[in-house]
């Protein structure tokens, strides 16, 4: 919904070769998956997986595939050569379960990208980037990128230090990094919204850019922070869908100007200021 | 060598290149395909329904998955037949078989809408949406009297010269009246089955999981209950008939084609592989070549029953 750069390439429908499914520790895995014909993707941008069969008989439960974050990849890949890109998730429910039992060799559906990327802060403003749970997987590429240009902050929330997905790389990355735990176990205790607070204090509403991703009441308190402040805050929205291009309308969501859009196509990246918080499920 | 097979069948007087269509509802406007799928590789697509106005759907959830299936209550949803002839038509490329999908509050509206729609040289033929099983009103109230159904499709037989064809809703006792009173109208074919009327529940929040309460269940689950009703239908008329519901696979096509449709239209599984379609097209070309067959159209209603009363 809010201006992006255009996609890089036509989204493609493929059969991916899973090179490795890595659990966390925390709950979560990091799937590399061998993409052939793979036009590239923008930082913000996701594809829709499903585990494939793991026989000649396809299965059809359960049924749709998966949205999930382009977490590494995003660059397009050499004639005739697979790229290898990467996802984050949580084994939750029937989906993403499957998913996790995938094993090296197997193969996997993938439609993308998908979706419209991360619209570009203006130049010399403080990037925010606060990402909650698997959240923090569409924020890692655009970090990598803004953090070449501008100073950067990255907020990262989870419940519990080993559920706080892609830390070591966060780590890697030359930006101001912080951490809150809701057990304490790393960082700060509490909520990665407190986090904010302190960043939030002093500073007027064109130094800094907001980017947020994770579950929605995070979401929705981080875009009321920011509009107090008076500052842009841009989110990447979750939401079911089955096709993920724009024909189930599954994955609507209530606009503040009345009205829905759709995640997968409008979205998922919006300016918090468009989105009707209090019609969200 | 193989004797090239035609694969080309004429549904509800519209000739088509081979016949799989696409379900209304889960093909946009046809070009939200254009990366994935040449719209010319399959008999044609149905596009979702039209109402006079633009519409909203229903606010979220809209769409929840089952065992080998969904539910959705998104509640027509569309651009209004303005943009539909002037922006989305416009769009597509030449050799593209269109067919309009028309929904309405009273026969009225149908009538003047699939009137517009049946004008344009671009669209080949007109489909009643009379089953949506999860609007207020409308659509299934038409769906379930077979008189009421009659009185709809004259109405809009009466404006239109062109192909006309109604989709029927599963959500009945008995599917053949039904067919009936579309063939006694003055349908040109039928389309089943639309989405059978469903719910689900989220026993942790004691509520159900979509916002409208019902939805209408569609995927691989509801297949055999489409097979059976297809069956039924065509031993009740002459009209062709398309068969939909469940379709993932060029076998599950023919299945419908053995049973007695004329075409097929494939649906959820466009969600899962916009490829689908064209994989599927090529698949019965496939499956003539493999078993001998020199005309697809002699495959529809060749099913052989030991016992034919058995309906």
């Amino acid at each position: 919904m809010t201006e992006s750069p255009a996609l890089n390439g036509s989204p493609i429908r493929t059969r991916a070769t899973v090179i490795e499914n890595r659990a966390d520790g925390g709950g979560g895995f990091c799937l590399t998956l061998a993409v052939s014909g793979w036009p590239g993707a923008l930082p913000g941008q996701f594809v829709m997986l499903s585990a494939g069969p793991r026989t000649a008989v396809e299965r059809w439960d359960p049924l749709l595939p998966r949205p999930m974050a382009i977490y590494r990849g995003h660059q397009p890949g050499s004639a005739g050569e697979s790229t290898e890109i990467q996802v984050l998730y949580k084994a939750t429910g029937a989906g993403t379960r499957l998913l996790a039992e995938a094993l090296p060799g197997q193969l996997v559906r993938v439609v993308g990208p998908l979706g419209v990327g991360f619209p570009s802060p203006s130049s010399g403003q403080r990037v925010c980037l606060v990402g909650g749970g698997t959240g923090t997987a569409s924020l890692y590429e655009w970090a990598v990128r803004c953090a070449r240009k501008q100073p950067v902050s990255v907020l990262l929330g989870a419940r519990r230090a080993q559920e706080l997905i892609g830390l070591e790389d966060f780590e890697a990355l030359d930006v101001d990094l912080r951490c809150a735990t809701e057990d304490g176990s790393l960082g700060t205790a509490g909520r990665v919204t407190a986090l904010l607070e302190p960043l939030l204090a002093d500073v007027k509403p064109e130094e800094m850019s907001l980017y947020v991703c994770g579950p929605t009441p995070m979401m929705r308190a981080c875009s009321e922070r920011a509009s107090r402040a008076g500052i842009r805050c841009i989110v990447s929205l979750e939401n079911n869908m089955a096709c993920g291009f724009g024909v189930c309308l599954g994955c609507a969501v209530p606009l503040t100007e009345g009205g829905f859009s759709l995640v997968c196509k409008a979205g998922p990246i919006y300016d918090a200021r468009e989105v009707d918080w209090a019609g969200l499920p | 060598m193989i004797q090239a097979v035609d694969t080309s069948v004429e549904f509800a007087g519209i000739p088509l290149r081979n016949p799989v269509l696409t379900a209304s509802g889960t093909f946009g406007y046809g070009t939200e395909f254009a990366p994935f799928l040449d719209l010319r590789r399959i008999g044609g697509f149905v596009g979702k329904s039209l109402t006079l106005e633009p519409r909203f759907g229903n606010p979220p959830p809209r769409i929840a998955e089952t065992p080998s299936g969904m539910l959705n209550a998104i509640s027509i949803e569309n651009i209004g037949v303005d943009a539909f002839l002037n922006e989305a038509l416009p769009a597509l490329p030449d050799g593209v078989v269109v067919i309009a999908s028309c929904f309405g509050t009273d026969p009225e509206d149908y009538a003047r809408l699939a009137q517009r729609l049946s004008d344009s040289p671009r669209v080949a033929g007109v489909e009643i949406n009379a089953s949506c099983p999860h609007v207020k009103s409308g659509g299934i109230e038409f769906g379930q009297d077979p008189k009421l159904l009659g009185e709809l499709v004259g109405r809009v037989r009466e404006r239109v010269s062109g192909p006309l064809i109604v989709k029927l809703s599963p959500n009945v006792t008995r599917i053949a009246p039904m067919a009936e009173a579309c063939q006694e109208a003055g349908a040109d074919g039928v389309t089943l089955i639309n989405t059978i009327q469903s719910m689900e529940v989220d026993v942790e929040t004691r509520r159900p999981v979509l916002s409208n309460v019902l939805g209408g269940l569609s995927g691989p689950a509801i297949r055999p209950i489409a097979l059976r009703m297809v069956w039924q239908a065509s031993r009740a008329v002459d009209l062709p008939i398309c068969g939909v519901g469940g379709i993932t696979s060029a076998e599950d096509a023919i299945k419908f084609l053995l049973c007695g449709a004329t075409a097929v239209q494939v649906g959820t599984t466009n969600y899962i592989n916009p490829m689908a379609a064209g994989e599927i097209a090529d698949g019965i070309l496939q499956y003539a070549e493999r078993h001998g067959v020199s005309r697809v159209t002699d495959l529809i209603g060749a099913l052989e029953v030991n016992s034919p009363s058995a309906s």
